[in-house]
C-alpha cells in the first residue's frame, strides 16, 4: 500500500519531513536523527521546518512485455510542506495519474490482453504537533479511480532522547477501500477491503557519518483481494503483511559521496517471502549531485498462484476446485532488477530541479533462493521523473 | 496473537528510550557558573575571552552547514551595531571542521563582529551545547547569563532583550 | 503468517533494538551536536525526496507482491 513515508536522495537544499516513520530530529541545526537539516525546514523533534517547500513532479511510466507493449501512465504531482508557527506543520501532497494500455487476463498471454483507460485522483494530508522531545502526527489519505476508492487515516508518534541520536516511532493506520463494478471487471456490486496497519522504529545516529533505521510493519486485512481483470482470480479474503526493513546512510569523507543501503524483508499470509536490497550512491560533483542506483527484489509464488501450461498460451487450468487461485504474474515467484540514475541541479539558494531515469526488468529466472515461476514472458518497465522544489 | 508480541517489543522500545534519556542529559554551561575561557584564532587575530572582561559578550556556535545559522548573522550584525557601543561584543565560533567550509559561507555572508575557530571542537564541548546554533550571553564579570538554543524570528527579541538587560546590569 | 515466525520476527527485532540501545548507551558513540555536519547533508536524508518515494512505492507496489516498511496508513488504488 501506498504510504506517507519518503525515500531517498533531495535537492542539495534538502527538504523538512514529516512524514510517518520519519525520524525526528532537533530543530537545533546540529542535532540530526534523520539528517537534511541543511537548508529549508526540518521535521525537528522540538520544532516545525523553519521553512515551507513547494514541489511539483512528473513521472511518466511505461511497461512491456516482448511482443506487446502494456501500460503507459502520466503522472504529475504536487507537494506543499508548510510550518505554522514554532509547534505545528502542514503536509499534503497530490497525484493525478493517466493511465492507458494493454493487460494480459491471464500469465503473459498477449491475446488474452484486455485494453483499458483510467485516471485516479489521490491526494494525502497530515497534520503535525512538535513537542520537546516528541512529535506527534495524524494524517488522512484519500483516492478515487473509476473502479476504486480508498480512505485512510494515520497517527504516529516519535520520541527522542535528549542528545537527539536515537528516536523510537511508533505509528498506526486505517484503510478502507471501495472496489466498484466496472466494464470488463467480474465486480458485480461494490466489494470491500478493510486493513489496519502498524510500525515500530528505531533510528540511532551511530557516527559523524552513519545512520542507521530498523522498521517494522505489520498490517492486518480481511475483504476483497482478487483482481477482477483477471480470467479466473479467487484470493483469500484475509491478508496478513509483515514488513523488517533496515536502512543504512554512510558518508565517506575521502570521496564526498555517501551510500544508501537498504534491506526489506517481508512475508505475508499468501506464503510470499520476499527480500529487498536498495543501493545508492549519492555523489556530489560541485553543486550538482548524482546518484545511480541498483535495487535486487525477489519473491517467492503466492501459495495459490497457478503456472501456465507449459508452451502455451491458453487460459489457466484449475483443477480439482481449490479454495483459491491467481494467474496473476505479480504473484509469481520472481526476481527483479532496477538500475537507475538521478541528477540533481541546486538553482541559487530556493530552488532545485531533479531528473530520474529507471529501468526495471522481472523474470522468473532471476529469482534469489528458489525456483522461479516458469512460462511467464521477461516483463519490463522504464519510467522517468522530472521534478522542481522550491523553499520560501 | 502477533500483535501481542508487537506491542511488547513497542512498549520495551519506550521503557528503553525513557531509560537512556537521564544518561545521556548532561547539563550545557550552568547559569550563573563562570563562562568557559577560549583562545581561538580570529579572522585576523587571536579571540580570547579573557580579553574581553568588562564587556557583555554573545557568544555563538555556528556551522557551515546549519541553516538557522545563515538566519542569525544579519541579527547579529545588528545586534552587533545597535549595541556595540553600550558595550555588547558579539563573538561567533565556528565549529566547521574544514575551515575551506567555514570561508564558503562567510564569503557570501557579510560579518561586523568577531568570528572565532574551533574545528577540533574543544569549546563547543566545554560550554557542553545542546544543539545548532547554541549562544550564550556572557555578563561584565564573565559568568553566564543566559542560554539559548536554535535560532527563530520569533527568539529575537527575546534575545535582544535579555542582552539589554545584561548591558544595564553592568 | 505462523505463530512462530511472527513471534521470531519479534524476537529479531526485539534483539536488534537492544543492541541500539547498548550501543547508545555505551556512550562511546555519542555524536556531539556540533559533530553532525555530514549527518546534516541532504545525501544523509533517509526521505529527501517526497514526490519521488511516493511515485517509486506506487510502481513497486502495483508490479510486485511485497510492500511496507517505511510507513502506515497511505491509502491503497485499485493497481494490485
Amino acid at each position: 500500500m501506498r504510504s506517507t513515508h519518503l525515500e531517498a536522495d533531495g535537492p542539495r537544499f534538502t527538504l523538512p519531513r514529516a512524514s510517518s516513520a520519519a525520524p525526528a530530529r532537533d530543530g537545533r541545526v546540529g542535532a540530526v536523527v534523520a539528517a537534511a537539516l541543511a537548508l529549508p525546514g526540518i521535521a525537528a523533534a522540538q520544532n516545525a521546518p523553519e521553512s515551507a517547500v513547494l514541489g511539483l513532479k512528473y513521472l511518466y511510466y511505461k511497461d512491456y512485455q516482448p511482443g506487446l507493449d502494456r501500460i503507459e501512465v502520466n503522472s504529475p504531482s504536487l507537494y506543499l510542506l508548510t510550518p505554522l508557527g514554532r509547534s505545528w506543520s502542514v503536509e499534503g501532497s497530490l497525484v493525478v495519474d493517466s493511465l492507458s494500455g494493454a493487460t494480459p487476463r491471464w500469465h503473459s498471454s498477449i491475446s488474452s490482453a484486455s485494453r483499458m483507460e483510467d485516471h485516479r485522483t489521490a491526494g494525502d494530508l497530515k497534520i503535525t504537533r512538535y513537542f520537546r522531545r516528541a512529535v506527534v502526527g495524524l494524517g488522512v489519505a484519500y483516492s478515487t479511480e473509476d473502479d476504486y476508492e480508498s480512505r485512510a487515516l494515520s497517527a504516529d508518534l516519535r520520541l527522542s532522547t535528549d542528545d537527539n541520536n536515537t528516536t523510537i516511532t511508533l505509528g498506526t493506520g486505517y484503510t478502507d477501500d471501495i472496489i466498484k463494478p466496472n466494464p470488463g471487471s467480474s465486480v458485480a456490486s461494490d466489494e470491500a477491503k478493510r486493513s489496519n496497519d502498524f510500525i515500530v522504529g528505531l533510528t540511532q545516529v551511530l557516527t559523524r557519518n552513519d545512520i542507521v533505521q530498523v522498521n517494522l510493519t505489520h498490517a492486518r486485512g480481511r475483504g476483497f483481494y482478487s483482481d477482477p481483470y483477471k480470467f479466473l482470480d479467487r484470493r483469500p479474503s484475509e491478508r496478513d503483511q509483515t514488513a523488517l526493513l533496515l536502512r543504512w546512510n554512510r558518508h565517506f569523507d575521502s570521496v564526498g559521496g555517501t551510500l544508501r543501503t537498504s534491506w526489506r524483508s517481508y512475508r505475508d499470509s499468501f506464503d510470499v517471502r520476499a527480500g529487498t536490497l536498495g543501493l545508492e550512491w549519492a555523489q556530489p560533483i560541485r553543486t550538482v549531485t548524482v546518484t545511480p542506483s541498483v535495487r535486487l527484489h525477489t519473491q517467492s509464488a503466492a501459495s495459490f498462484y497457478v503456472d501456465p501450461i507449459p508452451g502455451t498460451d491458453v487460459p489457466p487450468v484449475v483443477s480439482l476446485d481449490p479454495p483459491f487461485y491467481s494467474a496473476d504474474h505479480r504473484l509469481s515467484a520472481f526476481g527483479a532488477i532496477t538500475a537507475g540514475i538521478k541528477v540533481v541541479v541546486p538553482l541559487g539558494r530556493s530552488w532545485a530541479i531533479d531528473a530520474k531515469a529507471d529501468y526495471y526488468e522481472q523474470r522468473g529466472e532471476w529469482r534469489v533462493g528458489g525456483d522461479g515461476s516458469p512460462g511467464l514472458a521477461p516483463f519490463k518497465a522504464q519510467f522517468y521523473q522530472v521534478g522542481l522544489y522550491y523553499r520560501f | 496473537m502477533f500483535r501481542f508480541s508487537l506491542l511488547r517489543v513497542a512498549v520495551a522500545g519506550a521503557l528503553m528510550l525513557a531509560a537512556l534519556a537521564p544518561l545521556t542529559a548532561s547539563a550545557q554551561a550552568a547559569v550563573g557558573a563562570a563562562a568557559p575561557s577560549f583562545d581561538l584564532p580570529g579572522t585576523s587575530a587571536p579571540v580570547r575571552l579573557a580579553d574581553l572582561r568588562g564587556r557583555v559578550v554573545l557568544v555563538d556556535f555556528w556551522a557551515s552547514w546549519c541553516a538557522p545559522c545563515k538566519l542569525s548573522f544579519p541579527w547579529m550584525n545588528e545586534m552587533q551595531a545597535k549595541y556595540g557601543p553600550k558595550g555588547l561584543q558579539v563573538v561567533a565560533i565556528n565549529v566547521d571542521s574544514k575551515r575551506a567550509d567555514a570561508d564558503r559561507f562567510l564569503a557570501t555572508t557579510p560579518v561586523q563582529f568577531a568570528v572565532a575557530f574551533d574545528p577540533a571542537g574543544n569549546t563547543p564541548k566545554a560550554y557542553a551545547i545542546k544543539g545548532m546554533p547554541s549562544s550564550f550571553i556572557v555578563g561584565t564579570d564573565g559568568k553566564v547569563l543566559y542560554a539559548h538554543t536554535g535560532f527563530r524570528d520569533a527568539d529575537k527579541d527575546d534575545l535582544e532583550e535579555k542582552i539589554r538587560q545584561a548591558l544595564l546590569r553592568r | 503468517m505462523k505463530p512462530s515466525n511472527q513471534s521470531s520476527l519479534a524476537r529479531t527485532f526485539a534483539t536488534g533494538l537492544l543492541l541500539l540501545a547498548a550501543g547508545a548507551l555505551t556512550g562511546c558513540a555519542t555524536v556531539q551536536p556540533w559533530e553532525k555536519g555530514n549527518l546534516a547533508k541532504p545525501e544523509m536524508a533517509f526521505d529527501g525526496d517526497p514526490l519521488q518515494a511516493r511515485f517509486e512505492q506506487h510502481v513497486y507496489f502495483s508490479k510486485e507482491n511485497a510492500s511496507g516498511g517505511y510507513g502506515v496508513g497511505g491509502g491503497g488504488c485499485g493497481c494490485n
